[in-house]
């Protein structure tokens, strides 16, 4: 450690009696000695200080040169424009259109690029007009029939997964914790909770608890669009919800253990409430009672 | 039936991106040199006053131009250096405590990047007074290898890396002490032990002809 620094210190007087013995009998110490003796006597160059300082002081006193002096209300009003400009610029790109079926209703509008969609009772879609040829996204809570034009990707989000098509008709279901898709026309992807699937024209596709099942539609078209609609393997309380949607009525189910029911296979009118009723007070062994727009279906 | 519930969050995200761009604005209208000078008048202590500054300059210019022309070789460099490094300190006066002072100029010194003409040869003169060592002793074969030595040693010096010159001749010439050099150059003392090991070593190498 001491070999190099040693020589700092013997220059700064820092070594001590023994060490300065041994470095004296070495052979360089005279040179060693003779640098430190002549570098003492060397001296920098002169420097005329004063005439430096002048030139400080002419430099620096000249504060007017560097500062631009603009009228503070030209950048005040600039400011205000930039921000105006910028936070209606940032609201006009993120507006976001929604569309709405109320119980008892559907609703049917277009896209931008003149797609096609249909709400079935009770749904809600959202979707971004800005961009949307290069960005055809829509969000959907509940139910709808798609006839999504060609060009890019037009995609479907729900909560429960996500349906991607160029071009196509195709139904999406998205109501608790279930999640169906039916193609009709073209080709479907449709991926949930990290599953894909592929659809194409009559397949149909359920995800439900993590569980997946294909199924076949022969029809060209969603049943609900004619109010005809059939299920296979829904849950009687999903079915039950449909019905209260399709006709704006509450109707209340007073079973012990209604998740206990078998799930409900088969055909449910839309358009005669009667009759749908029927389907299920028969296919269950209840009875129904009808008081103004309440519903209450008990065991027989 | 409930629906979708996202619209609460496009709520919080407007004012937010808005208050975004109102505090770029704000800050570019804060680094207007307009309110810069007025930041300026209002601190007239330390530095920003005449004639701490002068007195300032009087007590630390000259090492500063020494200092950068061991660095350098070039005394025309040395002084513009110096120059931009006290016109730097009076710009930033304000924001400068005169215990700062002297670190900020070295700081300033150190990192400028002006037209670095390349790396020149440092020339030192020894000064006429030669401190006297039994003068009467000396033949003249004694004297003409003294000013022989001293050449050698002024070409050897020139040959010197940056760091082991500059720590040398701010020691040799100037006599600052270790701590002082170590600041100055922005090392640790014991960096500045090394440095000076080496320049001895390298200087009595070349001297003695060694290599």
């Amino acid at each position: 450690m001491k070999d190099d620094t040693m020589l700092a210190k013997w220059l700064n007087n820092e070594l001590d009696a023994k060490e300065l013995e041994a470095f004296m009998s070495t052979p360089e110490f005279a040179t060693y000695n003779k640098i430190k003796e002549y570098s003492a006597q060397l001296t920098a160059p002169e420097a005329d200080m004063d005439a430096l300082y002048a030139r400080i002081s002419a430099n620096k006193n000249k504060p007017a040169q560097k500062v631009r002096t603009l009228n503070p209300w030209i950048s005040r009003i600039a400011a205000m424009l930039v921000i105006a400009l910028g936070a209606t610029y940032f609201l006009y790109i993120n507006k976001t259109t929604t569309q709405l079926a109320e119980n008892g209703q559907r609703t049917e509008f277009l896209l931008p690029d003149n797609s096609s969609v249909t709400l079935n009772a009770g749904s809600e879609a959202d979707y971004k007009t800005w961009n949307w040829k290069n960005n055809r996204k829509l969000q959907l809570d509940g139910e709808a029939y798609f006839k999504a034009a060609k060009g890019k990707t037009f995609d479907v989000v729900t909560a429960m997964g996500k349906v991607t098509v160029v071009g196509t008709q195709f139904n999406v279901k998205a109501r608790d914790n279930r999640f169906d898709v039916t193609c009709f026309e073209g080709k479907v992807r449709v991926t949930s909770n990290g599953k894909a699937v592929l659809l194409t024209p009559g397949k149909s596709i359920t995800f439900e608890n993590g569980k997946m099942q294909t199924s076949e539609d022969k029809k060209t078209q969603p049943g609900w669009l004619t109010y005809e609609v059939v299920y296979s393997n829904e849950k009687l309380t999903s079915v039950i919800n449909e019905i209260e949607r399709q006709y704006s009525v509450d109707v209340e189910l007073t079973v012990q253990h209604p998740e206990k029911l078998s799930a409900f296979t088969g055909y449910i009118p839309m358009n005669n409430l009667n009759n749908a009723l029927e389907s299920i007070t028969t296919a269950y062994n209840l009875k129904s009672q009808k008081t103004g727009n309440k519903i209450i279906l008990s065991v027989e | 039936m409930a629906f979708s519930k996202k619209k609460e969050y496009r709520a919080i995200g407007i004012p937010y991106f808005f208050c975004r761009f109102a505090g770029v604005i704000i800050n570019f209208y804060n680094l207007h040199p307009l309110l810069q000078a007025k930041m300026k008048q209002n601190s007239l202590k330390g530095i920003c006053e005449e004639i701490i500054y002068s007195n300032f300059f009087k007590s630390h210019a000259k090492a500063l131009r020494n200092y950068l022309f061991y660095k350098y070789g070039n005394e025309e460099q040395a002084e513009d250096v110096t120059q931009e490094a006290f016109i730097k300190l009076w710009e930033n006066c304000a924001s400068v405590p005169l215990e700062k002072a002297k670190s900020f100029l070295y700081t300033v010194a150190n990192n400028t990047t002006l037209n670095q003409i390349a790396h020149q040869k440092v020339v030192l003169e020894y000064t006429k007074k030669n401190p006297v060592s039994g003068t009467d002793k000396q033949s003249p074969e004694f004297l003409m290898e003294e000013d022989q030595f001293k050449v050698k040693l002024q070409k050897a010096i020139a040959n010197l890396t940056e760091a082991q010159r500059t720590a040398f001749l701010l020691h040799r010439i100037d006599g600052k002490k270790y701590h002082e050099i170590a600041e100055i150059l922005g090392i640790s003392v014991k960096a500045v032990e090394k440095r000076l090991h080496g320049a001895l070593n390298e200087l009595r190498k070349e001297i003695d002809n060694i290599r």
